[in-house]
């Protein structure tokens, strides 16, 4: 069984930011380039059924963990990190011309790439860190024209089946669907593992493939041409200044002193 | 684009609030681009929340109510949305920017070839196009972001971004025709309850949140819920919390949970690390109460109280109940 991994990488989130007054561009020079921290947890969900898969008594040919990313050249490092943490290999989709594309030239480009690559499952995060959008699982499984059973926070696959936990706002739902398919994966799939030393060493030896573009073949456009969405203005968002902070004496006027701010502030 | 189309979402036979702030945004929007604002509600109970809706600008409310929404995951509700979407031409899809908004979001975008914005704050109409506005990168930029070569524009909209404004305008009513030739393959097998159905934490005009301070599970159903519940409000948490355990990983507040933008927010307990504030930064009115007065909270939040939790959120409680009492 084929696992492959969709992964984005984003700005690291704790790195200071700043926007460029003249060009209103992200100044992007010293803010590390990082995994989404939500796809940690699709690694993580991926590795964790490829062991239970080889633990699964009469298991048949073994399963393997893909790791794939759109992303700039530059990214081969990150994808490192991921095949330290157990991937067996890694694909890169990288081009200038897929510079810019939105959610959905992003879901086209790699939903062709990932037919190239081939898999029975594919495992993404629910959301990335930077856009916060959460659309591209959903449309990706609209081009891959598979099952695409989101948000789950257990993964199990039996005589070729699939069968999730899916969480829901009040719960979870337990959900079937044949194979191949796309599951987006919660936090609650499990903490992502830290590399070992072996798993890092590994890691340099392990292969990174690249795709690009004309080999996708595909025949509409994506990049900034074939967006549908372009940025039109990026502004730095209204400060939140430090406001009063008060020493209780007890717990009544701890309480009293935020009563009675609400109260001047309406909220109560 | 020209209509606009609003899904709405329900649960326990009530409609979220955030739809009425979508469909009050979806009259603005139709005004400007000159078309009409429909709404589109499925699944069990469809028919039920059409009066409901009714009370909001909308000119076309759709319902269709066929047990196959409930029974199969997302495809038969994206097939009724495009199907809708397709008869009323180019147009914008509002959705909340919940779990369930945000995977319909998804499958829209590719399904109809769509603009999409998400997490979205504000919309505006220039010149008959339509830009989103959304924070991004955990809320360090908001960007303004212009549909183009789409016929149509898929929105998810952050709940509490908008006020929801009532006043019916005779919006006539119409069973959306199933689509035909269909099979799911999705099952939903079966739906566990583990929280009520309560209100959303993302919807909640109030949000009380509790963090590693609570020092245990029990904590934020003895101390932190009646507080929620005198405000007609949530409780959140932070990740420290739902990583200990003490609380589902849905309550999560920040960075890898959820985004909320209540009226007010009372942080409980909660150092209010990056992580956290991404989550909350856009609350209207944000209050915390720490024993530790140099927490990074007391940075950003409009009040820090610095004091004993386990006393001063019970007396709390009793404030606010007594003026509601008095209300």
């Amino acid at each position: 069984m084929k696992i492959v991994v969709a992964v984005k990488l984003v700005p690291d989130a704790n790195a200071e930011k700043r926007i460029d007054s003249e060009t209103k561009r992200l100044v992007r020079t010293g803010v590390e380039t990082v995994l989404n921290p939500f796809d940690e947890y699709a690694i993580e969900g991926a590795l964790q059924l490829k062991e239970r898969l080889a633990a699964a008594p009469g298991s048949a040919e073994p399963a393997t963990v893909t790791v794939f990313s759109m992303a700039p050249e530059s990214a081969r490092e990150v994808l490192r990190k991921a095949l330290a943490m157990g991937a067996d290999d890694a694909v890169l989709l990288t081009d200038a011309g897929l510079q810019g594309s939105d959610v959905w030239a992003t879901a086209y480009a790699v939903a062709a790439a990932l037919k190239k690559v081939g898999f029975d499952l594919v495992v993404t995060g629910g959301l990335a860190d930077d856009g916060n959008t959460g659309g591209v699982p959903g449309a990706l499984a609209e081009y891959l024209g598979v099952p695409g059973l989101t948000n789950a926070r257990a993964i199990e696959v039996a005589d070729g089946k699939l069968k999730v936990q899916r969480e829901t706002d009040t719960g979870y739902q337990v959900v079937t669907g044949p194979m191949p398919a796309l599951v987006s994966v919660t936090m609650a799939i499990g903490e992502p593992r830290y590399a070992s030393l072996k798993g890092i060493m590994g890691a340099k030896k392990k292969t990174i493939t690249t795709i690009s573009l004309a080999e996708l073949g595909l025949d509409r456009a994506v990049g900034s041409d074939g967006a549908k969405t372009e940025v039109r203005e990026l502004a730095a968002p209204p400060v939140r200044g430090k406001g009063r902070i008060v020493e209780a004496s007890d717990g009544a006027q701890g309480a009293q002193v935020i009563f009675d701010y609400l109260k001047e502030k309406k909220l109560v | 684009m020209k209509n606009v189309i609003v899904f709405v979402e329900h649960s326990g036979g009530q409609t979220r609030k955030v739809t009425f702030e979508l469909a009050t945004q979806a009259r603005r929007l139709a005004d400007a681009l000159g078309g009409e604002a429909r709404a589109v509600v499925l699944g069990a109970g469809a028919q039920a929340l059409v009066e409901q809706l009714k009370a909001y600008p909308l000119d076309v409310i759709a319902y269709a109510e066929d047990p196959d929404v409930d029974t199969f995951l997302l495809d038969p509700a994206v097939d009724y949305l495009v199907a809708v979407a397709q008869s009323a031409g180019p147009s914008v899809v509002l959705l909340p920017n919940t779990m369930l908004g945000r995977d319909l979001a998804g499958r829209l975008t590719a399904r109809l070839g769509a603009a999409m914005a998400g997490d979205v704050t504000g919309i505006e109409v220039d010149g008959g196009s339509v830009a989103c506005v959304s924070p991004k990168l955990g809320g360090k930029v908001v960007t303004t972001c212009a549909f183009k070569n789409a016929d149509y524009g898929v929105v998810t909209i952050r709940p509490n971004s908008f006020t929801a404004t009532a006043g019916g305008t005779g919006a006539r009513t119409a069973q959306i025709e199933k689509p035909a030739g269909k099979s799911y393959a999705m099952v939903v097998e079966r739906n566990v309850e583990e929280a009520s159905s309560e209100l959303g934490l993302e919807e909640a005009p109030v949000v009380i949140a509790g963090g590693r301070g609570m020092g245990g599970p029990e904590p934020f159903t003895s101390l932190l819920k009646p507080l929620a519940n005198a405000f007609g409000g949530a409780v959140g948490a932070s990740r420290a919390a739902a990583d200990a355990g003490w609380v589902p990983y849905g309550l999560q507040i920040g960075q890898t949970g959820k985004t909320v933008s209540p009226q007010l927010y009372i942080g409980v307990g909660i150092s209010g690390a990056i992580q956290h504030k991404v989550g909350m930064q856009t609350a209207g009115t944000i209050v915390a109460v720490n024993k530790d007065g140099t927490v990074p909270m007391g940075d950003f939040a409009d009040l820090l109280v610095v004091g004993d939790l386990f006393t001063i959120v019970p007396e709390l409680t009793k404030l606010v109940e007594r003026a509601k009492a008095q209300a």
